[in-house]
Order: structure tokens, then C-alpha cells, then sequence
């Protein structure tokens, strides 16, 4: 099986007509992904490369049983659209756009709880369950089926990871972007506990970076009677400290090293670890192996 | 963004919380104008933490004191910091220095309140904080934090102002798109009164499109730089200096440092980061190299970019156009791989570029390049 993307999924994109949203659309089309809707606002009776466009959330997924969506919007319009696709009984909304301003991200991760649905992002390229459907921006040929669950903070990183493991015959169940920001839709834990429960992912591989707390959710699971076995790349070991890398908020400054103490968190935590991307495959050949 | 000490008690003045009333001046000569209370604090105005053990905030029991301060002041330097200003304030009679602030955090799925009863440096040196988690700001309830606090505070008039002041502190953040609002020392005066000594309040620059003093404020950040980081920024490129020889152009946090990992495990070291990803364009790329072209120290650029959104065809053929108009000599590495990654290679060959098949060769050509000094 996969998680949160499934072939039969049905894709709405939000935001449809901009340039991101054409590209994007045509790309996960592309890959056989059931893209059966769109929005814009004050938009109707138009259609992107037959893709039929609705003026709102509702009016789609009534015409087309929408029941995932994709929000190609501004930062400045996320919130709206987010909560537009919630109220209209969607129950799974990635925002893959940056800069959301975190009192969004605070109010669209309680929205999403109350609604009983799932927020994925910000900051993230989406999900991709390989040889399936994709709901996203990822480059396609990175992925292959195959028993390895991926959860990732960034995108860049996500994509060279998947690159290696699928060049190396290691194909994936589904690939989870959870995104870089601090606070964020589904978190590291949540991720987590939906591949423990999919039959088909055998082992976890987990793209981590310095800063925030989401490997330390890692190690726990990682620790509990019954995980998978779970494989690690953290990067950033030689990221100056106090300076910020990116958008993406990751930041040595307040914890004196968080390289090292996370890499020593995973280890005794079992989870087979590293540091460098060279090692990655190795790592996660290491966690299927222990998956037998 | 971390606001200065005398904007953010403006934030919270705003709000009604108490702060003592104070003059800004920018140099001592105005402030030998004004009349104020003596003996005052003469603080200096500077985002640096330490400011107090540095010598940043000294009394004045006279004018001709308190302009002497501010002279002494404006031209210290705090962590590398020129004060842009001195902040007087009347001089606390502090009965016990308390700790209170309000930030977000991932465990909390939103803001945390922390606290403690004994503030100023002993915080700053690691003391433990009582925290409460609340959430999205109407989730704040007064008797969870009563509660935690109960443990720790003995006054009770002094628990039921803290919490009153917490409450007000976390709809601050919310309202106003704070991500921290710390105030160390919280001041207990005689009286049992509480006053915010200090202010550390951190904005959210993401909120610039619905916050004009945020905006305001980036920008002027932003002129502050010096001129390299403040022409990426105006091209919205993130240039950060380090101080090595590699000019690494890349796009996407997490690859950047796997990619400065690689560096330093094969004995380089990167001579800045320099992230595209918000500008992906013609303008954006040249831009990046022209910065990276007119720094000396800079002996090889290295590109390497995995693309989702950007099309490595159009990465491609702008590196070409680039290549073809530069002058520098300075030797260029290339990695690209992502979405249309078989017709970037396809334009990188015509014109006679060589794409690295892995980062790890990339990086094993830029060094032997900076190890030839820069030299093809």
C-alpha cells in the first residue's frame, strides 16, 4: 500500500491557472496521478489541459468527488485556500509554498484536527507514492516502488536522496514531505506512525537537517517495541553556526552543536544513521536488512 | 527579526503592559535637551544578547552623567554592533527580578508561556523555566498556567499578574505576528507591581505582506547590509559570506548542506552559500555569479542544483548564455540534475560544459580547482 496518495486518490489543484499550477498539473497528470478538478478565483467554465476549473473549493467537489487537494497559491492566500478546501470536506491539504507566516501554520494545523483532516506543508514539494500518483512538484524519475517509507524536511534534499535509493534498487512506498518550518501541518511523529501501520513499508528512511526537534520524534518512534527499522541522514554537520541556511529555519545558535547530539540521539535509539549523503544507501540497505 | 529594546516596549505599551516610560536619543547631545527623571538607566540600543555584562546600560544621577553615558555608549560596539541609540529610562528600585515570555514551539503546536521567579542572568545562565503549553492563542487558559505556576511562585499576587500579563503576551503574538515576546528581567517593584525592565521581542518576516512596520523594518535591515548581501537581497538571493574559496551557488536549504558537507569532509571549504531557489531566473543567476565573480576570495564556483519546480532545461540554458557573456576567468563547476534533467545535459554539451554526474565529483573538481588557486 501507500499512505496519504493512492492511485485511486482524487487530486484537486488549488490555484490551477497560475504558472505553478499549469506546470505542476500537467506533471502529475503526467504520471498517472487522477487530477479531476481544479479552482481559480473568479473563474469557471474553463478548463487547464482538460482539467475542468471551478470558482471554489465546494462547487469542485460536488461536479468531481474531489477528495485531496493542492494549494499553488501566494503565502498571503494560503490560509484562505487551505481552510476553504477543509470546510469543503476535503480531508487530505498540502501547501507546498514557503514563507507562510507560523500564526498561519498555528491556525491551519488546529483547523485541520478539528476538521478530522490532514495539513501537509508548508515548505514542502508534496507527496509522491511512486508508480502511483504524486500530489506535488517532485522530479518523477527520482522514485520507484518499492518497501521504503521517506519522510523529508527539504525538498533539494528529498530529491537527491530518492534519486540514490532508486538508482540503487531501493524503491519507496510513498514519500512524505513534511516540510522545513517549525511549526507545520503533519509532523514527523504523525508521518511516522502512518508508515508503521502500512503493511508494504518495510523499513523508514528519514531526511533530516540542525534545528528543530523533528529527528528527536525519530528517535522515539525508532525506540518503540515493534518500529521498523528506521534508517537516518542528517546534513548540516558543517553548517556555520548561528547563521540561517536557507528559508527553510534550520539555525545552530541557541544548541551548541545539534548535529551530533541528534546523530547520538538516533544511534541510541537504533536507527541506522548518517551524516553524509554518500551514506545514505548503505544506511538504508542497513535498515531493510533488519527489516527480514 | 528581533526588534531593539525600545520597539519592542513599544509593541507592548501598546497592548497596555507596563513599561517604564522612556526617551530615545540618537546622540548624547539631544539627550542633554530633554529633562528626565535622574537617576535614570542610560541602555543601549543594540539587538546583541549580553548587553548588560557588556557595560550597555550604565546610571546617571545627572545630565551631565547621563550625556557622558550616552557618549561612552554610541561608540561601543556590542557583539560586533554599533548601538543606534540610547534608550533612558527611569532607574528601577527592583525588588526581585522575575522571568516571563511567550514563544512558538513545534510541541506546543503553537505558543508555549515560560517562566520563572528568578529572572535577569540567572535565566541567561541556564536556569530552569516553568512552562505551560497553550496552542493557537484562544486555547490560552489562565488556570492551566495558575496551576504550573503554582509550583514555583509562592506569591500569589504575584502568580494571578503573571498570568493576567501572559495572557496579554500571547495575544501580542498572535495579533501582531510575533514568534517571541521575552521579557527578562520582569521587574517587581515595592509595591508588588510588575514592569517589563527589558523587551526581546522577535517578529515573523513572512508576515511582511500584512504588516507595514514589519515590511518597514526588513527594508531598513536590509540598506543596513553591506552592499553584496544587500543586492542579493534585492534580487532575492540568500548570500551568506564564510570564509573559504569555494563559491557555492545552489538551490534548496538541505541540498546546500549536504553539499557543504561534502566540502569539508573532502578538505575545502565553501567560501559562501549562496541559495537561488527563490529566484530562479536569468536575473537571479547572473546576478549570483556577478557577486561571486567580483569576490577576490572566491577560487572556483561550484552550481549544483536539484531541481522540482525549476526546469534544469532553462537552468541549463542560462548557464550557457552566462558562460558565453562572462569575463571572469574563474574556473565554474556544475552539477544540475531534476525536472528535465536530459535536455540540460543535452544544452550543457553542445556548448561544450561538463555536467558532474554526482556532487561528490563536483566537489572533487572545485577543490582540485581551489587547490590550483583558481587557475583552469
Amino acid at each position: 500500500m501507500s499512505v496519504l496518495i493512492h492511485a485511486a486518490s482524487r487530486l484537486l489543484v488549488q490555484g490551477i491557472t497560475g504558472n505553478v499550477g499549469r506546470f505542476s498539473t500537467r506533471d502529475m497528470i503526467a504520471y498517472g496521478t487522477r487530477v479531476v478538478a481544479g479552482t481559480a478565483s473568479g473563474r469557471s467554465a474553463d478548463d487547464v489541459g482538460g482539467v475542468p476549473v471551478f470558482p471554489g473549493v465546494k462547487a469542485a467537489c460536488a461536479a468531481t468527488q474531489a477528495d485531496a487537494s493542492i494549494a499553488y497559491v501566494p503565502a498571503s492566500a494560503a490560509f484562505d485556500h487551505v481552510i476553504e478546501a477543509f470546510e469543503a470536506g476535503i480531508g487530505l491539504v498540502i501547501y507546498p509554498g514557503d514563507e507562510l507566516p507560523v500564526q498561519d501554520a498555528i491556525e491551519l494545523r488546529a483547523a485541520a484536527r478539528a476538521s478530522d483532516a490532514i495539513f501537509i506543508g508548508p515548505n514542502t514539494p508534496g507527496v509522491i507514492s511512486p508508480g502511483k500518483a504524486k500530489a506535488g512538484f517532485m522530479p518523477s524519475f527520482c522514485y520507484a516502488p518499492g518497501p521504503l517509507g521517506v519522510i523529508s524536511r527539504s525538498g533539494s534534499l528529498s530529491y537527491e536522496a530518492c534519486f540514490r535509493l532508486t538508482g540503487a534498487g531501493l524503491g519507496q512506498t510513498t514519500v512524505i514531505g513534511i516540510g522545513g518550518d517549525p511549526i507545520k501541518g503533519l509532523t514527523a511523529a504523525e508521518a511516522l506512525d502512518l508508515l508503521h501501520a502500512d503493511a508494504e513499508t518495510r523499513a523508514i528512511v528519514c531526511l533530516g537537517e540542525i534545528g528543530g526537534g523533528d529527528e528527536y520524534a525519530v528517535a522515539e518512534y525508532a525506540a518503540r517495541p515493534g518500529a521498523k527499522p528506521v534508517a537516518a541522514l542528517i546534513v548540516g554537520r558543517k553548517a556555520p553556526p548561528g547563521k540561517k541556511m536557507g528559508h527553510a529555519g534550520a539555525l545552530i545558535g541557541s544548541h551548541a552543536d545539534t548535529h551530533s547530539a541528534k546523530m547520538k540521539a538516533l544511534e541510541r535509539a537504533g536507527v541506522h544513521a548518517t551524516g553524509t549523503i554518500s551514506g545514505l544507501v548503505a544506511a538504508a540497505k542497513r535498515a531493510l536488512a533488519a527489516s527480514r | 527579526m528581533l526588534l531593539i529594546e525600545h520597539e519592542g516596549k513599544a509593541l507592548l505599551a501598546g497592548v497596555g503592559v507596563a513599561v517604564p516610560p522612556g526617551v530615545v536619543a540618537r546622540s548624547a547631545d539631544t539627550l542633554g535637551r530633554r529633562k528626565l527623571p535622574y537617576p535614570v538607566a542610560v541602555k543601549a540600543q543594540v539587538a546583541s544578547g549580553g548587553r548588560g555584562k557588556a557595560g550597555g546600560v550604565v546610571r546617571a544621577d545627572s545630565p551631565a552623567q547621563a550625556r557622558a553615558a550616552a557618549r561612552k555608549l554610541l561608540a561601543m560596539k556590542f557583539g560586533g554592533e554599533k548601538p543606534r541609540g540610547v534608550l533612558v529610562e527611569p532607574w528601577l528600585a527592583i525588588e526581585r527580578e522575575l522571568y516571563l515570555s511567550v514563544t512558538v514551539d513545534a510541541a506546543a503546536d503553537g505558543y508555549a508561556v515560560l517562566y520563572s521567579p528568578r529572572g535577569g542572568v540567572e535565566v541567561e545562565q541556564g536556569a530552569a523555566l516553568v512552562r505551560c503549553d497553550v496552542g493557537p492563542a484562544r486555547n490560552f487558559r489562565a488556570y492551566r498556567l495558575r496551576e504550573a505556576l503554582a509550583d514555583v511562585e509562592a506569591d500569589a499576587a504575584v502568580r494571578e499578574r503573571v498570568v493576567a500579563l501572559a495572557h496579554r503576551l500571547v495575544l501580542l503574538a498572535s495579533s501582531r505576528d510575533c514568534t517571541t515576546v521575552e521579557i527578562n528581567p520582569l521587574a517587581m517593584l515595592a509595591d508588588g507591581s510588575l514592569v517589563s525592565a527589558d523587551a526581546k521581542v522577535v517578529r515573523d518576516e513572512y508576515a511582511r505582506f500584512r504588516a507595514a512596520d514589519i515590511a518597514e523594518r526588513i527594508d531598513a535591515e536590509h540598506a543596513r547590509q553591506p552592499k553584496a548581501i544587500a543586492r542579493a537581497l534585492a534580487g532575492k538571493l540568500m548570500l551568506v559570506w564564510l570564509n573559504g574559496e569555494i563559491g557555492l551557488i545552489s538551490g534548496g536549504a538541505g541540498m546546500t548542506m549536504a553539499a557543504m558537507d561534502l566540502i569539508a569532509d573532502a578538505g575545502g571549504r565553501p567560501a559562501c552559500f549562496l541559495d537561488c531557489s527563490a529566484n530562479p531566473t536569468p536575473e537571479g543567476y547572473r546576478l549570483a555569479f556577478d557577486l561571486l565573480d567580483g569576490e577576490p576570495r572566491v577560487k572556483v564556483i561550484l552550481v549544483s542544483i536539484f531541481g522540482g519546480l525549476t526546469q534544469m532545461d532553462r537552468v541549463a540554458r542560462v548557464m550557457k548564455e552566462i558562460m558565453s557573456e562572462r569575463r571572469s576567468v574563474m574556473p565554474v563547476v556544475f552539477r544540475l540534475n531534476g525536472t528535465n534533467v536530459a535536455q540540460a545535459n543535452e544544452i550543457l554539451a553542445k556548448a561544450g560544459l561538463h555536467n558532474n554526474a554526482t556532487i561528490e565529483d563536483a566537489v572533487r573538481e572545485a577543490l582540485s580547482f581551489a587547490r590550483a588557486g583558481g587557475r583552469r
